[in-house]
């Protein structure tokens, strides 16, 4: 109570030297506190992005200056057979991650958020552990794993099925499984703990009023679980559309986008076109469609689910 | 709530302690599925990293030996000796932990501040500057990597310490995040006080909602570390001296150099993992809730 004397001699000598109000102080001090990000955002973000548009319509091999060629590098992707190849791979490793590893993140929470579950925090760590570890060490792990000849994969199934020899990483289709298998590796026990702590967010009562309503066990997860766990779901959706949108490592050190480019992804496209060939008006071009699609599923997948705001 | 019904209403009152009661000493069969899968997939999780450490204390010639087998024999620390005698191993390790903690700190400050403006303040434009804020998490870097290569060489900014740090400080992740557990765990009340105090805005995030914050910036920092100490793209890109050379660059590298041989990259990834997970084991418990904590709430 000793306080309530104070703000009136406080406010006055410090106002007296500093700010006629302490309202003002208030009112520029979250411009200031937000404001490193925008910088950064602006020097390093929407400056290149603008400078992306920009390079996209040049022809360009980063030395002398940019020659202004209009729309040609847009007209020439649409061309491109290795550009609709890399699409085609990223929209298929996306949506695998939306359709299986999803789901599958959410079974496990579910399993996890069994009662009087044992174990449970070795489970949830040892499932999310893949993810702090470096996509290139994981890739090289699997790798080992994966060989054609030699992996351990191939040899365990030589030994257990007498069936061996799957060339996992010179086949078209086994290589895309493969980097599909180390999305899923990487990301389900990831996603698994947002599901986790959403399922153990939801208030006991309704579960217990949907049962004593007469819902069974489907009907409750349907009715209670699922639109419970919007807001957790929204989020990983996004994160996990962004982060899979970008795949690079596992196909760059895996198969190196081969067998010819079956594996390949638009983040490796974009980096063989700029950077190992020197084409970085065409290397632009691609990362903007990239942007385009990413940008626009992403925001209209905020704008659905409305993540980000406290409602 | 709808008013229950008179045979409901006894049993509604019992339900809620019939689970704490009951002891789930006998196993369901339920149960044992649950724990077999459950089982199973810590072995998926475990077995490729066994795997891994396994294969990198074989010899070269072992390492693709049939039938394969678990336990090295002869086991040999000839790989880590190689690649500390050959490669620059250490030089890569320290690049990579420096500039993940220089990083890692600058994060954390410039995220919680950020988030505490978020959190705590109304001002105007504040709706639109943070759905600003929260739409960059939607670019994805392939878009802007050649751009930033561009602009970072040209103004010449390709200093490592530079170019790997500064452009990544202010994630929106971590701000969102900051911004989520601010709102949950700092009471107005405290500002109140703090500025009746007389502390400025600043000394009142510094001295007062930073410690409160504490949980979710151990979360935070171990986020901001493995993923400046992972990361291969941009370095891939911007770091042209082997010098420089990153963790993930120098393995990447030395994988191309070697002709994809196995030894050398094994014992390098195990050794490159070990930092990684120790910090993740140090602070596993504050990571899992701090980074839950935002996402939950929506």
């Amino acid at each position: 109570m000793s306080t309530l004397t104070r703000p009136s001699t406080a406010t006055a000598t410090r106002g007296a030297a500093r700010a006629p109000r302490p309202g003002v102080r208030r009112q520029w001090a979250p411009y200031l506190f937000i404001s490193p990000f925008f910088l950064l955002f602006t020097v390093f973000m929407v400056v290149p992005v603008g400078a992306g548009v920009y390079l996209s319509l040049t022809d360009w091999a980063g030395l002398g200056s940019p020659e202004y060629v209009g729309l040609a590098n847009y007209s020439r992707l649409l061309r491109d057979a290795s550009f609709g190849a890399a699409l085609a791979n990223t929209a298929f490793y996306t949506v695998f991650a939306m359709v299986v590893v999803l789901p599958l993140a959410l079974l496990i929470a579910l399993a996890l958020d069994a009662r009087g579950l044992r174990l449970r925090d070795f489970f949830r760590l040892t499932y999310f552990m893949p993810v702090v570890l470096s996509p290139i060490v994981i890739a090289l792990i699997f790798g080992l794993i994966f060989d054609g000849e030699y992996g351990l994969l191939n040899a365990t199934l030589e030994a257990l099925f007498g069936v061996g020899g799957v060339s996992w990483l010179t086949d078209p289709w086994w290589a895309r499984v493969v980097v599909v298998v180390l999305v899923l590796w990487r990301w389900t026990g990831y996603l698994t703990i947002f599901f986790l702590a959403g399922l153990q967010n939801i208030p006991r009562e309704l579960h217990e009023a949907a049962e004593l309503d007469g819902a069974g066990v489907v009907r409750r997860f349907f009715a209670v679980t699922v639109p419970q766990l919007r807001p957790v779901t929204a989020f990983i959706a996004v994160t996990m559309l962004v982060s899979t949108a970008q795949i690079f490592e596992e196909p760059f050190l895996l198969t190196q986008g081969g067998p010819g480019e079956a594996t390949l992804s638009v983040s490796m496209f974009v980096y063989r076109a700029g950077f190992q060939r020197q084409e970085l008006g065409y290397a632009a071009a691609a990362g903007v469609v990239m942007f385009v699609i990413v940008f626009v599923l992403g925001r209209l997948g905020t704008r659905a689910f409305g993540v980000g705001r406290n409602r | 709530m709808s008013t229950p019904t008179l045979a409901r209403a006894p049993r509604a009152g019992t339900t809620p302690t019939a689970p704490v009661t009951r002891p789930a000493r006998r196993l369901r069969p339920g149960r044992v599925a649950l724990y077999a899968v459950l089982g199973l997939l810590t072995v998926v999780y475990v077995a490729p990293l066994l795997w891994a450490v396994s294969s990198s204390l074989k010899d070269r010639s072992d390492i693709f030996a049939f039938p394969p087998s678990l336990i090295p024999d002869p086991a040999t620390v000839d790989n880590y000796a190689n690649l500390l005698a050959t490669q620059p191993f250490w030089r890569w390790m320290l690049m990579s932990t420096v500039v993940a903690a220089v990083s890692t700190v600058a994060t954390v400050f410039l995220c919680s501040l950020a988030g505490f403006g978020f959190a705590k303040y109304e001002f105007r434009g504040k709706r639109v500057l943070f759905d600003v804020m929260f739409s960059s998490l939607a670019i994805p870097f392939a878009v802007i990597v050649v751009p930033l290569f561009v602009l970072v060489a040209k103004l010449g900014l390709a200093n490592p310490f530079f170019a790997l740090v500064v452009p990544w400080v202010a994630p929106a992740f971590g701000i969102f995040m900051m911004r989520q557990y601010t709102e949950q765990s700092v009471p107005d009340e405290i500002l109140d006080a703090a500025r009746i105090d007389g502390c400025s805005e600043l000394r009142t995030f510094l001295s007062v909602v930073m410690p409160l914050l504490r949980p979710a910036v151990g979360a935070l920092a171990v986020w901001s570390f493995l993923n400046s100490y992972n990361t291969l793209l941009w370095p891939l890109v911007i770091i042209a001296e082997p010098e420089y050379y990153t963790l993930p660059l120098g393995l990447q590298a030395l994988f191309g150099a070697e002709g994809r041989q196995y030894d050398l990259v094994m014992a390098g990834s195990v050794l490159a993992a070990v930092p990684a997970l120790i910090v993740f084991f140090v602070l596993r418990k504050q990571l899992v809730s701090g980074l839950t904590a935002g996402a939950v709430k929506g």
